[in-house]
């Protein structure tokens, strides 16, 4: 018998084999058994994506940030105004500044956007969408590993940064370390927050990104600087209650902007919170569940 | 003979673009060849009956449920779709484990599933590969180890051959038979018809969106004779490989290109067998690719619609 011939007859031993052994179907998993199961699949995707590069390189430039702080600490003493400021006054101003403003709503706009978008686009959606699972699982699972994959990328560069910036000024590292277990928290919170309201935006139109900018640069910090209610429908408003770190006050500015300051206690804070992840959330699951996606040819 | 897909008046239309143009039609269980150019209406089709689109107008049921937001029908089908999409950095062997853990299976379980099915394409040697180190063939064989890893009753499969060597393409050919003589179902579409009939003699001929015909492949069989079939071959060898198709009369007329050589035939079963049987030897290299472009089939549904 030839190879070719020995190795056709494998495969229909093997094919045979596959036919007789037929297994009693599973039940179908629930959502959030299958919502695992996608997280499974697509963490290691979403770690090792461009978009992680890219962002990875932007988490960079805090740590950059504060290698420079720390330098003209050591060199010759930082002061701001004659003063000299406390190293953990510096590290809370770089986390409302540059995290919770910039970097956490830039993470949840390119990686919220693209939870669905980005198997549409590579074709693989297919696979997921043809297999005993709701849709709506494999956005939870997506979600789920977004939220992972932007935890794993933020976390290393603010340690570095504490460790870093809070010994400058006199800090002490461990007085400090308490805050910054809250900084981690609000952080997850904004991260989840920022994810979820872009996911759906990301399910439900047609040029997510643009409006996702849009809204975390543009929407959100106009509307945070007038009175009123609009600014109730921000994620920002909520999360700015549950900054730890006293930001100084001394600049014209700052002290007309207090006037206008009006910030929610913690539990509300956090009920609104979580109410804005699980209503986008769930709109955004509904979304694709009822959604056709037509792959381009 | 209960159907296994059952569509009544379906219509399905992208804006002003019409998919599929009220189409019913009752698809008996065993392998049914769906035969149709580029851009008939077949992949629109496929798409519909795996629940990926809904129905503008009319029903479908697959195994007699509704398939549109029914997701545990997905435990009775498999789908190979056309695209040629994969998790790249994934291995074979991880990527059809994971896409058989969606089914609800445990870890081990899912792993072995995977595994069988693997080595019914016969991809074990390279299961522990990358995908994106995958060739042509290699790619559309895992992804037909994906889409019958879970055992299903009927099998959808788009395209499944396109870009496949001969040797790989014959054993296919094989396997889906096998798949369809174990009792269960198969749905195949092609724009090849000598592919379809290696495979059954029932088809669904669909063009513009219609069907045109069912039944009985060999209908129409004289009419596809009558118009040359174009073979696309990627090889090695391309100058050998010309000089061993002119030798035989059959070849209509030959074209070199860069790494391929474009061959006319007037029998395409005798050129394909001789082809396979080229390819098996290594004679004249290796063939890597071998595609059709459906010209042929073109003219004889032009002659169809005009009947």
């Amino acid at each position: 018998m030839s190879p070719d011939a020995r190795a056709e007859n494998q495969a229909s031993d093997a094919n045979r084999a596959a036919v007789e052994t037929r297994q009693p179907r599973p039940s179908n998993p629930p959502l959030f058994a299958s919502a695992v199961r996608i997280f499974d699949l697509s963490l290691g995707q979403m770690l090792w994506s461009r978009r992680s590069v890219f962002l990875g390189l932007l988490l960079g430039g805090p740590v950059v940030l504060s290698i420079v702080i720390r330098s003209l600490s050591t060199m010759s003493g930082l002061s701001i105004n004659g003063a000299q400021p406390e190293g953990a006054t510096i590290f809370g101003m770089m986390v409302w500044l540059l995290y919770i403003r910039f970097i956490v709503p830039i993470l949840g706009v390119f990686y919220g956007t693209a939870l669905i978008a980005d198997e549409v686009e590579d074709k693989t959606i297919t696979y997921l969408f043809t297999r005993p699972i709701p849709r709506s699982a494999v956005l939870l699972g997506k979600y789920l590993a977004y939220l992972v994959c932007t935890v794993l990328l933020v976390l290393p560069s603010v340690m570095i940064v504490f460790f870093l910036v809070v010994p400058t000024g006199g800090s002490s590292v461990a007085a400090s370390f308490p805050s910054l277990l809250a900084d981690f928290a609000m952080l997850m919170i904004g991260l989840a927050s920022y994810g979820a309201v872009f996911a759906l935006v990301g399910t439900r139109l047609k040029r997510p990104l643009v409006v996702g900018l849009v809204y975390a640069f543009g929407w959100e910090p106009a509307v945070l600087l007038f009175p009123g209610y609009l600014k109730r429908v921000t994620v920002m408003y909520y999360l700015q209650a549950l900054v730890t770190h006293d930001m100084p006050q001394d600049s014209a500015v700052s002290m007309v902007l207090q006037l206008f300051r009006e910030v929610p206690t913690i539990p509300v804070s956090l009920v609104s919170l979580a109410v804005i992840i699980g209503v986008t959330l769930w709109g955004a699951g509904r979304t694709v569940e009822q959604r056709e996606y037509v792959l381009e040819q | 003979m209960t159907a296994i897909i059952a569509a009544d008046h379906l219509s399905k239309w992208y804006g002003q673009v019409i998919g599929l143009n009220d189409v019913s039609v009752n698809v008996p269980p065993g392998i049914t060849g769906l035969l149709g150019p580029n851009g008939a209406g077949k992949s629109t089709f496929m798409k519909v009956i795996t629940g990926q689109l809904m129905p503008s107008k009319g029903a479908i049921t697959v195994l007699g449920q509704p398939i549109w937001g029914n997701p545990a029908l997905y435990h009775s089908i498999g789908f190979c779709p056309e695209q040629d999409a994969f998790y790249e950095r994934m291995t074979g062997l991880e990527w059809v484990t994971a896409l058989v853990r969606l089914n609800g299976v445990d870890d081990a379980a899912a792993a072995a599933m995977a595994a069988r099915a693997i080595e019914a394409v016969e991809l074990t040697d390279a299961s522990n590969k990358k995908i994106g180190a995958y060739s042509k063939g290699m790619r559309q064989r895992i992804k037909l180890a994906q889409a019958l890893a879970h055992d299903p009753e009927l099998l959808i499969l788009d395209e499944p051959l396109a870009g496949m060597d001969p040797i790989a393409r014959r054993r296919t050919i094989r396997l889906i038979k096998e798949w369809g003589r174990s009792g269960r179902s198969v749905v195949v579409s092609s724009h090849i018809l000598h592919e379809i009939e290696s495979m059954t003699a029932n088809i669904l001929l669909i063009n513009q969106g219609r069907i045109l015909a069912e039944g009985n492949v060999h209908q129409i069989r004289d009419l596809i004779d009558e118009h040359p079939h174009t073979v696309h071959i990627k090889a090695d060898h391309t100058r050998t490989l010309a000089r061993e198709f002119l030798a035989h009369d059959d070849v209509l007329s030959l074209r070199l290109e860069e790494g391929a050589v474009v061959v006319q035939t007037g029998r395409p079963d005798a050129f394909y067998a001789r082809l396979t049987d080229l390819a098996a030897s290594g004679e004249h290299g290796a063939i890597h690719e071998v595609t059709s472009p459906d010209d042929n089939l073109q003219a004889v549904f032009q002659y169809l619609v005009k009947s």
